[in-house]
């Protein structure tokens, strides 16, 4: 409850800074403030202090892996607030306003690592998406921007209106918001669930899918990753899709936990490889599509959705192994992509040529850059690394569809050659990257995130201690 | 059969028909229209389960504020017959088979429902869309949900001002 209401209250805090305030680069160290603030008020929550006492009638659950993946997305805000802070103030004059919707937004991810209702996952996800749609379009002149944003805002209303159809049919199944409800009708061995209420988990199956781009939900995503202002896209593709991914795993295991069957029984055809099939289309997507892209904006955009192929591992096999697996790709994913989002916001040309000779002119910020790239590719030594692993280790564990590591191993290599790409630019072709003016200040800070990434690729458990408060 | 029976049939009927003809209507207009005369149905049907707050706020907000709104934009945009975008045949096919399939899962859904077989709708009894309850509800129960919407609103307020706002 702390995040929740502290993340809401500095957004008006931040509202009230914009007419306040005169000074506009005091904005972003006035949000960092409150980032500060917001961490501060997680930890007192995992160490079970809760300054907010409210009978929220069992709609909230707070538990481990809520908060220790809500204390991770406030961190990777901070450390996104720290290095494009700065860029914010770029797009028109409302920087304080984007901030505003930034916590907001935050206060979105807060709700969905904790809803137990799924009133609050519905309020939660919109009061993530919302702020979102406004900062797709914030580039206001840009007409990439305003189609953008446009896009995103119709296609995530048609997903709002299928959660919003799957709730209303799992109430008519069950009777109850609540997510682990007791069953009208008594599941003994034989019986499946209400009708209904299938019918009602496929909507809310499709419309995380599409909160989470996996295929084939994922049209959106390039456009809108693309169009979006490159600082903003940094927020999304990270934070907002790892929220995404705790929403539905949650959904998931509650689910499969309370009906006390098989996992494969939970909707009458068999759920795993519903998941196993969303899986592979949205590696296959993903992956194949990055190879053939010029920019290297658009190939985040669909590096990000082969990412998300990634974490619907934790899905597949909803075990201890996939929940730590989880928090660890959230973290090493999102750092990795607040980092290489922070060097490509000063890039002039957002090309792979553009990157042509960058070693030369900005040694420090290649060498940085290639550990977040290594670290996207899932190369030892890097936190990236141990998130694939772990997520491979889940799936050996449940011991079904262990073919799917084969599979997940040979797409992994293909995303090495899209990545690699931008390293051989850097590092191996001639050219006259043209960059702006790095500061000394976030050389240090990039240097600082890529040693975070490097320490969590060798000791994965500072991140995992998160769990275990 | 009742009163009661008779003005349910009626409605339902209504309410169907008119939902088809939103849907054929070639003039957005008219289709628009046909959207209030659905609204006006399902706001009987609220009547007829007692539910009187929630049909009047259905009618306020639904037939009123939001088709109004409906129709500027539509009015606005200057759509009409002749400007309705000529769309590709297999388009039209794969539109029809996806929203087939999306009617089959919904009415398998309903038929072997087993909650819903031998049981009726509560009509004229029940207190549950009345506004009483409704605010005791809301107030009690829903107090965390209802505040945190206005987090929604807020935001959606903030976007408004910065898109619409002049540089």
């Amino acid at each position: 409850m702390n995040a929740i209401i502290v993340s809401a209250v500095w957004g008006v805090v931040m509202m009230f800074c914009s007419f306040l305030v005169k000074n506009k680069g005091l904005y972003r160290h006035i949000a960092t403030f409150g980032l500060i603030i917001l961490l501060i008020a997680i930890f007192l929550n995992a160490w079970g202090i809760n300054i907010f006492d409210i009978d929220d009638h069992n709609m909230l659950h707070f538990n481990n892996f809520g908060t220790a993946f809500n204390t991770i997305a406030i961190a990777c805000t901070l450390v996104y607030v720290l290095l494009t802070g700065k860029e914010v103030e770029k797009y028109g004059k409302y920087s304080a306003e984007y901030f505003t919707l930034i916590f907001f937004s935050l206060c979105g991810v807060a709700v969905l690592s904790a809803y137990n209702n799924l009133l609050m996952l519905f309020i939660g996800i919109e009061i993530m998406s919302i702020p979102l749609y406004i900062l797709t379009g914030s580039d206001k002149k840009n007409l990439k921007s305003n189609e953008a944003a446009l896009k995103y805002f119709l296609m995530g209303s048609f997903s709002t209106g299928i959660m919003l159809m799957g709730i209303a049919l799992m109430y008519g199944g069950t009777g109850s918001f609540q997510l682990e409800v007791a069953r009208v009708q008594g599941l003994g061995p034989g019986k499946s669930l209400s009708f209904l209420e299938v019918t009602g988990m496929l909507f809310l199956f499709v419309s995380l899918a599409f909160k989470v781009s996996a295929a084939p939900f994922h049209f959106w995503t390039p456009d809108v990753y693309d169009g979006a202002p490159t600082v903003f896209t940094s927020f999304m593709a990270t934070i907002v899709k790892a929220a995404g991914f705790v929403a539905f795993i949650k959904l998931l295991e509650v689910k499969v936990a309370e009906t006390g069957i098989a996992v494969d029984k939970l909707i009458g055809i068999n759920w795993q490889l519903l998941i196993v099939i969303l899986i592979i289309a949205t590696l296959l997507v993903g992956n194949i599509t990055a190879v053939f892209q010029q920019s290297v904006k658009r190939m985040l955009a669909y590096s990000s959705i082969a990412q998300a192929g990634f974490m619907l591992f934790s899905l597949f096999s909803l075990n201890d192994i996939a929940h730590e697996g989880l928090l660890l790709y959230a973290a090493a994913y999102s750092l990795a992509t607040i980092g290489i989002f922070a060097i490509l916001v000063k890039m002039k040309d957002y090309t792979f040529e553009g990157f042509n000779g960058l070693a030369k002119k900005q040694p420090l910020v290649a060498a940085a850059n290639t550990v977040f790239l290594l670290s996207l590719a899932g190369i030892p030594l890097t936190g990236g690394f141990f998130a694939k692993y772990y997520m491979l280790a889940s799936v050996m564990k449940t011991g079904t569809y262990t073919w799917l590591v084969v599979v997940v191993v040979l797409f992994a290599a293909v995303s090495v050659y899209y990545y690699f790409r931008v390293i051989q630019a850097m590092y191996f072709k001639e050219g006259d990257a043209a960059t702006e003016e790095f500061a000394p200040s976030f050389k240090f800070a990039l240097v600082a995130l890529a040693a975070l990434i490097i320490a969590i690729g060798i000791i994965p458990s500072i991140v995992l201690n998160l769990f275990y408060f | 059969m009742s009163i009661i029976e008779i003005f349910f049939w009626l409605l339902s009927g209504l309410a169907i028909f008119s939902a088809i003809m939103v849907l054929i209507s070639k003039n957005p207009v008219h289709s628009v229209l046909w959207l209030i005369v659905v609204f006006f149905a399902i706001s009987g049907h609220y009547i007829l389960l007692n539910a009187q707050f929630l049909a009047i706020v259905n009618l306020i907000v639904y037939a009123g504020a939001i088709m109004v709104l409906f129709l500027f934009v539509i009015m606005l945009m200057n759509l009409n017959a002749d400007a309705d975008p000529q769309k590709n045949v297999w388009l039209k096919v794969i539109g029809i088979v996806t929203g087939g399939l999306l009617l089959t899962v919904l009415v398998s859904a309903v038929r072997s429902s087993n909650d819903l077989v031998n049981r009726s709708a509560e009509l004229k009894t029940g207190s549950i869309g009345l506004i009483k309850s409704l605010g005791i509800t809301l107030f009690n129960e829903y107090t965390v949900p209802f505040e945190l919407s206005s987090i929604l609103f807020l935001s959606a307020m903030v976007g408004a001002v910065v898109i619409g706002k002049k540089e």
